[in-house]
């Protein structure tokens, strides 16, 4: 918890309660032209929280998803699917992590370098900014 | 004594039999295939065509995918690289790790191989003609189609995320992508090391 990123008052009062604790950045190959970002959204307030969506600099988009698991010949099939809006629950906290819930950066502007870090403002309905910095990691 | 007898002998033909246990055997942490089926394919890869059986002495380690995939692939792919570079380079010099694109009409042969050679060198790359994807798709028993379609060359693609471990021509073994998420669950990559080791 020693990265915990505390929030500053933003637009809304209720923002005040919202905690990101940082993950990263995928680093992908130089042909690959979207990534992952993962982080987990803590939210302190009495009231529910929703992440309508996010932008960076470095990309032309970016979009929630959430891997899409199916069982197919006995095999696992893997997908993921855009999500409208990602709800956290008063007192609860959703973790994006591979497998799970991920920030898709879409159209990256150039390619990513190790190390790097990649900001990234995610947007709350009520419009609510939040800017989160996330290091750049092959993992 | 005598009413010990048949107890005796039960004690004595277990006792045979876990001497018959060969030793040093190794419990899988991936799906061992009891029958192990033949495969083959040929594929293109940045060279010229690429057949599996090129690698028959080797183990031959296969995932299906698609390079514009941020989440599914790259976590199979981060693990089997961790994995491969959890072996020996004597080890490592009768494995192969081999990245079948499923999305041959964004990712050419070159750029299927430079994403495999970005998470190792020593990794190839390769795709087909779609029919002929379709041909090793159904050999393995992957599933493949497109999702979220939004115009040419932008959709996804929900894939088997399955890993074939391949040796001398055969299908020998599975490892699910849950086995393949060391994001997840860091103490899976010494078992899936050790898999590869009982197979070497």
């Amino acid at each position: 918890m020693k990265r915990l990123l505390a929030l500053t008052l933003l637009t809304l009062p209720a923002l005040a309660q919202v905690v990101a604790v940082p993950g990263w950045v995928r680093l992908v190959p130089p042909v690959v032209r979207d990534t992952a970002a993962y982080l987990t959204l803590e939210n302190r307030a009495k009231t529910p929280l929703r992440l309508v969506g996010a932008e960076s600099p470095l990309a032309e988009r970016v979009s929630l998803h959430r891997d899409h698991r199916e069982q197919k010949g006995g095999h696992t099939v893997l997908g993921m699917r855009p999500l409208p809006h990602v709800e956290i629950p008063p007192g609860g906290k959703v973790v994006f992590a591979p497998g799970g819930y991920h920030l898709m950066l879409e159209g990256l502007k150039r390619p990513l370098k190790a190390g790097e870090k990649v900001e990234i403002t995610l947007l709350f309905q009520g419009g609510g900014k939040l800017k989160v910095i996330l290091p750049v990691e092959m993992r | 004594m005598k009413r010990f007898l048949p107890i005796l002998i039960l004690l004595a033909l277990l006792g045979l039999g876990y001497l018959l246990v060969p030793k040093g055997s190794h419990s899988f942490f991936g799906t061992r295939l009891l029958n192990p089926k033949p495969v083959d394919f040929t594929l293109e890869g940045p060279g010229g065509s690429v057949r599996l059986s090129d690698f028959q002495n080797k183990l031959v380690l296969i995932f299906f995918g698609y390079v514009y995939c941020p989440d599914v692939c790259p976590t199979t792919m981060l693990a089997l690289k961790q994995a491969y570079e959890g072996l020996s380079p004597e080890e490592r010099k009768r494995v192969q790790v081999v990245f079948i694109s499923v999305d041959p009409e964004r990712d050419t042969p070159e750029v299927a191989d430079q994403y495999a050679k970005a998470f190792n060198p020593d990794f190839l790359g390769v795709t087909g003609a779609p029919e002929t994807i379709q041909e090793v798709a159904r050999t393995f028993g992957v599933y493949y189609q497109k999702s979220q379609y939004r115009g040419p060359g932008e959709y996804l693609v929900d894939h088997t995320a399955t890993t074939f471990v391949v040796q001398g021509g055969k299908l020998v073994l599975l490892l699910s992508p849950e086995k393949l998420n060391f994001a997840q669950n860091p103490g899976y990559l010494s078992k899936v090391v050790a898999d590869l080791r009982a197979l070497l």
